[in-house]
């Protein structure tokens, strides 16, 4: 049976930041793939390019060199305002600290993704709704940010990056800010709610007992993906 | 409703409340508004007012002759009026200087003869008349001036003595010419400093005696029909008119007035745009700390697909909408304050130096408004365009915050 092909993949991916006379080599020549539905956990120390390399795949910031491809699309290719212009509905992205516009309540939080990429209508409120729905918040949809607990902001925002059914999931520390108990009920909620939409997920955590509920674990040294430590 | 839309109606109006900054936003610019709109409305019920009573005393067109209209000239000139359709009346007049003496008390006025039967039909006069009846106007009375009695310390009755240029000519001569003595018949009070304080008003008969024009005259004052172009009149009688003779609108014959009120105006409504321009600063300002604030919401939104010149909308269209509001604010306060710009002109006085001496030092007791639809599109245009430009800077900052430094700042 032949390999499924990979909805996101970087090939040599490298990037140096320049360190008073000297380069700072962050990533070099990182060879990443993931496939549709499937987990995968990063895992590094601080300063080791975590978020270096999910920036890069999400087309945030351009690698000195080195491929980057979205399904069968080679955004190495693309410019930056073409990379926005496709980023909405091919990346879901799920941040550390929520980033929920304060002024709107949770369902237009939601509702937020397909505003960016499109217009809403019915079919868009009736998603935005089932996802709320999904993550435990069908009671609070019309609360703003402002009122929710921490963990349910970090839920409204899983949703949020679900929302324009995404094939790939960007996970940057999701539960840097939550305390145990709901940091765990985020990663098992992410996991889930991947699995039933189809969605890789690409998992950066310093926990590893988060890191193992994925599919495959990798750890980012000197930069480069090893495939061994745990 | 596209995103940079939503989102700049959202800042300025979280679900169900205004913000503290859209209300501060507002009033600012609404005040800038309300104040230019009540200061050019006030200016320009001045200038209608003085328009009003230039147009009353003077009628809307006058006829100058370069040298005084002898009988054949002066019929050449009214077959012209005649055959004009936008003449509804005219009246001959001769005008001059002269100098009156009461009790020692000399006064240097502008008097202006005419027959008055005529004049009636051209000149509401007895509506500024004060004292006295214009019917008891001959030939050897004057009316005055109300200011012009006051100084001279004259009233109904009195008799002043009148000099005038010809007395100088036969002195020459080594003649002599005795002032002319006559009866004040009545007192006006238009309303106008410069015509209360020097002008005199008599008959036809009587100023060419004075002034030695025989039966000439100096011109004619005109009243056009209804609905009458001033100007296209103006210009189809100049085209007809004799040779030396010339006709002039209201507005020609006080050029250098109308000029002096129309600079004022300029200067006021220019004084008062830089409130308007202090309260773009503040929207700039404001929306420039909303960019710091936000800026890892920018972040977010170019994450999530969002383009920069869609974030830089969205911070214009918040920077339009507070001007949109506060015009609107403006406006409505304005329109407010100029319905009871009198009773607010009251109380003023009424705390400061008492409505009597109000009244005398300032010579109105109820302030005239006149606005027109150009100055309020003037007002408007200004304020939206000056409130857009003030999220023009702001919109460039965010637009240009790259999205992977924008999720990083602290």
């Amino acid at each position: 049976m032949s390999d499924p092909i990979p909805v996101l993949r970087s090939v040599g991916l490298r990037k140096n930041y320049p360190s008073g006379d000297a380069t700072l080599e962050v990533l070099r020549g990182l060879d990443f793939s993931v496939v549709a539905g499937e987990s995968v956990s990063i895992r590094g120390e601080s300063g080791s390019g975590k978020s270096t390399l999910l920036n890069l795949l999400a087309g945030l910031d351009r690698p000195d060199a080195g491929e980057l491809w979205w399904g069968a699309e080679a955004t190495h290719k693309l410019s930056l305002a073409e990379l926005t212009a496709r980023r909405g509905r091919f990346l879901g992205m799920v941040f550390q600290a929520y980033y929920l516009i304060p002024e709107i309540d949770a369902l237009a939080n939601v509702l937020m993704g397909a505003r960016l990429v499109g217009s809403v209508g019915n079919t868009e409120r009736a998603r935005a709704t089932m996802l709320l729905k999904r993550v435990g918040l069908a009671q609070r949809s019309h609360h703003l940010p402002s009122h929710l607990s921490g963990g349910e902001r970090q839920r409204v925002a899983v949703a949020r990056a679900l929302m324009n059914r995404p094939p790939v999931l960007l996970a940057d520390e999701p539960t840097g800010n939550l305390d145990e108990r709901s940091g765990d009920e985020i990663i098992s909620l992410l996991l889930e709610v991947c699995a039933e939409e189809r969605a890789a997920l690409v998992l950066v955590t310093h926990n590893p007992s988060h890191a193992k509920k994925t599919n495959r674990q990798l750890f980012l040294k000197l930069g480069q993906l090893d495939h061994g430590q745990a | 409703m596209s995103w940079p839309i939503y989102l700049a109606v959202k800042q300025l109006f979280p679900t169900g409340r205004v913000s503290f900054f859209t209300l501060i936003s507002f009033l600012g610019v609404g005040l800038g508004v309300a104040l230019m709109l009540v200061s050019t409305s006030v200016m320009g019920g001045f200038g209608h007012q003085i328009e009003r009573m230039i147009i009353d005393t003077q009628g809307e067109l006058q006829i100058h002759a370069r040298v005084p209209l002898n009988e054949s000239k002066a019929a050449l000139v009214e077959q012209s009026l005649k055959a004009s359709t936008a003449v509804e009346a005219y009246a001959p007049y001769a005008a001059g200087v002269v100098m009156l003496e009461h009790a020692t008390k000399p006064a240097f006025p502008i008097i202006q003869g005419f027959d008055y039967d005529q004049m009636r039909r051209v000149i509401p006069l007895e509506r500024y008349l004060t004292n006295g009846s214009m019917d008891d106007l001959d030939d050897d009375s004057i009316i005055l001036s109300s200011l012009l009695a006051r100084a001279l310390g004259v009233s109904i009755g009195d008799k002043v003595s009148i000099y005038s240029p010809l007395m100088m000519e036969r002195i020459k001569r080594n003649e002599v010419l005795l002032p002319r003595e006559v009866r004040v018949a009545g007192i006006f009070h238009i309303g106008h400093q410069q015509l209360d304080s020097s002008t005199v008003l008599c008959s036809l008969r009587l100023m060419q005696d004075l002034y030695g024009l025989k039966q000439s005259f100096h011109g004619y004052n005109l009243r056009l029909k209804p609905g009458a172009n001033i100007d296209a009149t103006a210009t189809a009688l100049n085209e007809v008119l004799p040779l030396g003779t010339s006709a002039l609108t209201w507005f020609e014959s006080n050029a250098d007035f109308q000029a002096v009120l129309s600079f004022e105006r300029n200067m006021i409504f220019f004084l008062l745009t830089f409130i308007i321009v202090v309260a773009a600063f503040s929207i700039t300002s404001s929306l420039l700390m909303s960019v710091v604030r936000k800026t890892r919401e920018i972040g977010l939104l170019a994450a999530m697909g969002g383009r920069p010149r869609d974030v830089a909308l969205c911070f214009c269209a918040q920077g339009l909408f507070i001007g949109v509001g506060g015009t609107l604010l403006g406006l409505g306060l304005g329109f407010l304050l100029l319905y009871f710009r009198n009773n607010v002109v009251q109380l003023i006085a009424k705390f400061t130096m008492g409505q009597d001496a109000f009244e005398h030092f300032y010579q109105f007791s109820s302030l005239p408004a006149y606005t027109t639809s150009k100055d309020v599109i003037i007002i408007v245009v200004f304020s939206l365009l000056a409130s857009m430009l003030a999220g023009l800077l702001p919109a460039w900052r965010a637009a240009k915050l790259k999205p992977v430094e924008a999720l990083r700042s602290e």
